[in-house]
């Protein structure tokens, strides 16, 4: 556990060079490193972006001996535009100082080293956003929200994660959380005031009630599946006999030489990785070794590989080569328990068979590549367009299948045979699966419930 | 001085009763002040003892051996086990007492315990040296030295009747308020608020006919169970004559009288500051707040087999007394009732319970025990659960008994619950015991209220050999009946065959049957709790999936729980801590971090970076 009343810098951007690079002070000392950094006079306008320079004040050792020597040790050495935003609304929650340099690796570690020198220290990894949720800034779900946004692959990752930084999954959760809270409220007074003469939830309008918040606890989760797949990606063997051009269709989709082609059956010998980006989807596309009886041991071993990234990926593709005479491959039989999508190759040839269902494809001249991609989308079956938030997070779902079964037993306590369970039971699993809500916010809700009930019930004789 | 006690407990109303009960029953001198005799538990309001989870603290302050289920089983004069048709877990007893009764009940009691001495008088000005307390000076009089002082004064610190636009200083209708021990409780520098409570008038029971009133349809009338169900588990059964109560309905006449004299009434006219209860509104409050509600329940019911008053239960107003019996004749089948005392609104001051530690003992001053309504509750039961708690723990600081003292889970009594929420939470309105407030319901059942605490009562000293005996026997029972249930074997509707405890595990099995049809012969019975012998056998086998799943989850809440926070952790030294949050903190001290998580306004993320620090460092080698 670090300290979180201090004040902490960082580059913000990303190691390497590049057009401009930002470092980022987060504190109590950012407004005095500004001061004492920025040739601006003044103080800086809050939220307005000033262009300025930069010079590295000689920091005072203490020692009253000579200043540290540097090749920056004085003078403005770079143009930058600072914005410094006042707490509470910056992105941590405290006084933050963003100063947009020239991307520079020299100068932009000359500039945080330079901020150390004014008080600052070396933020740990993920310390700014720890302080926008310790801050109160974002809840827990924004937190990690903000994790995945960094490192999304592909636009639709960056769509998920901006969905639920925006807080499209905060709210969704915090309606069911409401409809639910406002059920318990009205069982809880059939429970503690049963003099007051009337059923507060009748008990078909309960069992009801409970298989609505069910219906969105349970979209959740399927939205979760498709959230996986956003987050983790896929994965796509490709498979076929030797020589039929695997590792040709390999690198039309990666689009580059990353696998050796040849006219020799068997070239590939080990699993070929490459992550890609289709129709939004990350793909891991794997070439693997051509299915087929051989002796040499190096070759087996591929054989064997092949069959096991076979066995986790998401989808195959068969690959067959329609110049030549068709193939009837025990092995490929075998893959009809897999997902599967046949692509015939070589339609640069004359054909010697067809196959309505199968894919046709050149990876020699790309012709065919476009509807591939259409179908491997299309086989994977991820409806990825639907506006919904999707749950990418495994600690989401967890805590929502927590909550959906802890329904499904109130549900059924609420239809037992030989009549419905009391209350109380069934506020036990209701009571379950708010908790379980809440934490995937990380909060509790502050809503006091009798105060609910008192407010729409007269109570008391 | 010229008086010497280990314990003084001011005021003798339930919560002052236990107390006193406890400390002697520890082996304290106990000295019991109040300004008289005849007012020892007395019931100012509804002269009724328990209702739904007030039942519970009553079966739990009878299992640590005090007094009120004695009290209320002996004096009783109608009983009703609130919903008997929901399950085990919220069966909740109730019943009319005989005021009078029970009030000459306690104090015979008390007269009869060696230990406790009345002190009669008015309790003034509170000694302390060196935070501690030392004695009490009576108002006008001696002061007497003593070790621990508990304080029940109830509604009487600095206490304002209310009836329309007449008010007068009193603790209750007619009686005096306390100033002086305001004044020297205010000098400690407690956070202090003010509450309001009410009550209804009384009408004359012999200007109302009863029985036409019935016939005619106006009343409905009110039954006790038969045989009734005993408070205590010390009690023999009960075989007494109930008396009947009442039920009518207010209507639009009522409706119309009230908001034609709002501006009369105290509570709306800015008269009354205090905050009353919500769960017991005032007509006032009903009829304003609830505009579409078209009529609410009245219910009439005698103080006393032979009392000339009849209390009515639903309308407590702080009307003028001219108001009040129009309202009373706009009651159908009330037309020529004769009031005999008016409903009033008493305005009261009380210590945020904030300032008290688990044991009730304050932080600011030790040796000072506070004790019912000064700590913001309502209800007789919720005032003697604490006084128990209190007096316990008096008579321990009174010995210097090396930090012993009793204190209760929330997972463990509706007591843990009570006092967790008042240290933790401080009081915005009276505070009502509600069986939702306990998560644990499931498991804090009025059949098991023994098998939880008895135990404890017997390792603090408060559960005497008499009860212990019973109650071995009793547990002895219950284990024996829960091995006849698995070895006894019973044949199913389908013909086959299975352990009676595999049976019982359907809704539509009852084990009352199972044991009036002698299928399980073997099964054993007390001679007075029978009811609660099968109860407790019964929900352990129906529900134990729901009793195991509460466990499990207690089970993870007490890793919060068992992480304790030194009495002298520097709150204000945790880095990233929010003002407010740190203010909250200093103040409540909460002893785990999950008491700290229950702290309004304290937020899991707080919670986290407190748990690392607390962790770490223990205070004196924190560095900031």
């Amino acid at each position: 556990m670090f300290s979180v009343s201090d004040t902490i810098v960082a580059i913000a951007t990303p190691s390497g060079r590049g057009g401009i690079g930002v470092v980022r002070v987060s504190g109590s000392e950012a407004a005095s490193i500004a001061r004492r950094l920025l040739t601006h006079r003044g103080a800086l306008e809050p939220r307005y972006a000033t262009r300025t320079k930069i010079r590295l004040t000689a920091p005072d050792r203490g020692d009253g001996g000579p200043p540290a020597r540097s090749a920056f040790a004085t003078g403005a050495f770079d143009h930058v535009v600072a914005t410094y935003f006042p707490a509470p609304a910056s992105y941590t929650g405290d006084d933050v100082l963003e100063l947009s340099a020239h991307g520079s690796p020299v100068v932009l570690h000359a500039i945080v080293m330079a901020a150390v020198a004014c008080g600052a220290r070396l933020a740990e990894p993920g310390e700014f956003t720890l302080r926008a949720f310790l801050n109160g800034r974002i809840d827990l779900m924004q937190a990690e929200a903000v994790a995945d946004l960094i490192d999304a692959a592909t636009p639709l990752q960056a769509r998920a994660a901006f969905d639920q930084l925006d807080g499209t999954l905060t709210r969704a959760i915090a309606a069911i959380d409401a409809t639910l809270f406002d059920l318990i409220a009205r069982l809880e007074a059939s429970v503690d005031f049963p003099g007051e003469g009337y059923h507060f939830v009748e008990p078909a309008a309960l069992a009801h009630a409970i298989d609505e918040l069910r219906a969105r606890t349970e979209a959740l989760l399927t939205d979760a599946r498709r959230g996986r797949l956003i987050r983790e990606g896929l994965q796509i063997a490709i498979v076929g006999e030797p020589n039929v051009g695997k590792s040709s269709l390999f690198n039309a989709l990666v689009g580059s030489s990353r696998a050796i082609v040849t006219d020799v059956p068997g070239t590939t010998r080990d699993l070929i990785t490459e992550v890609v980006d289709v129709d939004g989807l990350r793909v891991t596309l794997v070439d693997t070794a051509g299915l087929r009886d051989t002796q040499d041991p190096v070759e087996i071993e591929g054989v064997e590989r092949s069959r096991q990234a076979v066995a986790v990926s998401d989808l195959i593709l068969v690959i067959v080569d329609r110049s030549q005479a068709r193939p009837a491959l025990d092995e490929i039989r075998q893959l009809s328990g897999y997902k599967r999508l046949i692509v015939s190759n070589k339609t640069d040839l004359p054909a010697a068979w067809d196959d309505p269902d199968a894919v046709g494809v050149s990876a020699r001249t790309g012709a065919g590549l476009e509807e591939l991609r259409r179908r491997i989308v299309e086989a994977l079956d991820v409806d990825l367009l639907r506006d919904r938030p999707a749950i990418t997070n495994i600690r989401h779902i967890t805590l929502v299948e927590r909550a959906h079964q802890a329904l499904g037993r109130a549900r059924a306590a609420a239809l037992a045979e030989g009549g419905a369970m009391s209350e109380e039971f069934i506020l036990a699993d209701l009571s379950v699966a708010r908790e379980a809500l809440e934490e995937i916010s990380g909060r509790r809700a502050p809503e006091d419930l009798l105060a609910h009930i008192f407010s729409r019930f007269c109570i008391g004789k | 001085m010229n008086s010497s006690f280990d314990v003084i407990v001011i005021g003798a109303g339930h919560a002052g009763c236990e107390a006193a009960h406890a400390a002697a029953r520890l082996g304290a001198h106990v000295g019991l002040c109040t300004l008289s005799t005849d007012t020892v538990a007395h019931m100012p309001c509804n002269p009724a003892i328990g209702g739904t989870a007030k039942g519970h603290l009553v079966r739990e302050i009878d299992a640590l051996g005090g007094l009120m289920g004695l009290a209320i089983d002996a004096t009783g004069i109608q009983f009703k086990l609130l919903n008997r048709s929901r399950g085990p877990a919220v069966w909740s007893p109730r019943a009319q007492a005989d005021k009078k009764v029970y009030g000459r009940w306690m104090k015979a009691t008390l007269d009869g315990s060696p230990n406790v001495e009345w002190l009669i008088g008015r309790a003034g000005r509170i000694l302390v040296e060196h935070g501690r307390v030392v004695g009490l000076a009576l108002e006008g009089g001696d002061a007497c030295v003593c070790r621990s002082l508990v304080i029940t004064t109830g509604t009487f610190l600095n206490g304002l009747v209310h009836i329309g636009p007449e008010q007068h200083p009193a603790g209750r209708a007619g009686e005096p308020p306390s100033r002086d021990l305001a004044e020297s409780l205010k000098s400690f520098g407690f956070e202090w608020g003010r509450l309001k409570t009410g009550t209804p008038p009384r009408l004359d029971r012999a200007s109302i006919d009863f029985d036409r009133r019935v016939a005619d349809g106006r009343f409905i009338v009110e039954r006790g169970d038969s045989p009734p169900v005993p408070f205590s588990f010390a009690s023999a059964p009960i075989d007494r004559a109930q008396v009947d109560c009442y039920l009518l309905h207010t209507n639009d006449r009522v409706r119309d009288l009230v908001r034609a004299n709002l501006d009369r009434s105290p509570l709306f006219n800015g008269q009354i500051q205090g905050i009353g209860p919500r769960y017991c509104p005032s007509l006032e409050d009903k009829i304003v707040r609830f505009p579409d509600k078209e009529r609410h329940q009245i219910f009439l019911e005698p103080e006393g087999v032979n009392a000339p008053e009849i209390y009515v239960n639903g309308f407590s107003m702080s009307m003028p007394r001219d108001v009040q019996e129009k309202l009373v004749h706009a009651l159908p089948g009330l037309e020529d009732a004769v009031l005999l005392r008016p409903g009033y609104a008493v305005e009261y001051d009380f210590i945020q319970p904030t300032e008290l530690t688990r044991r009730l003992e304050t932080k600011r001053v030790s040796g000072l025990f506070l004790a019912g309504q000064i700590n913001g509750t309502s209800g007789y039961e919720e005032a003697a659960a604490q006084g128990l708690v209190a007096g316990a723990n008096a008579a321990y600081a009174a010995r210097d008994s090396d930090g012993a003292g009793l204190e209760l889970r929330r997972d463990e009594a509706y007591i843990g619950v009570l006092i967790d929420d008042l240290i933790t939470k401080g009081c915005l309105e009276p505070y009502r015991m509600f069986t939702s407030r306990a998560e644990h319901r499931l498991l804090l059942r009025i059949d098991n209220a023994d098998l939880r605490l008895t135990p404890r009562g017997r390792d603090a000293g408060l559960v005497d050999d008499h009860r212990w005996e019973r109650f071995s026997a009793r547990k002895g029972r219950y284990e024996r009946n829960l091995d006849v249930l698995d070895t006894t074997m019973l044949r199913t509707a389908s013909g086959a065959r299975l352990p009676a405890s595999q049976l019982l595990r359907q809704p539509e099995t009852r084990l009352a049957d199972l044991v009036r049809q002698k299928q399980v012969p073997l099964f054993e019975l007390g001679s007075s709790d029978a009811s609660f012998d099968i109860a407790s056998v019964e929900t352990a086998l129906k529900y134990e999936g729901y009793l195991r799943r509460q466990m499990s989850e207690i089970e993870r809440a007490r890793r919060n729980e068992h992480r304790r926070i030194p009495s002298d952790f520097p709150f204000e030294r945790v880095p990233g801590l929010s003002r407010e949050v740190v203010q909250r903190l200093r103040h409540v001290r909460p002893d785990t971090l999950g008491q700290a998580l229950r702290i309004p306004g304290v937020t899991p993320a707080a919670v986290a970076v407190l748990g690392a620090f607390v962790g770490r460092l223990s205070a004196p080698a924190f560095n900031s």
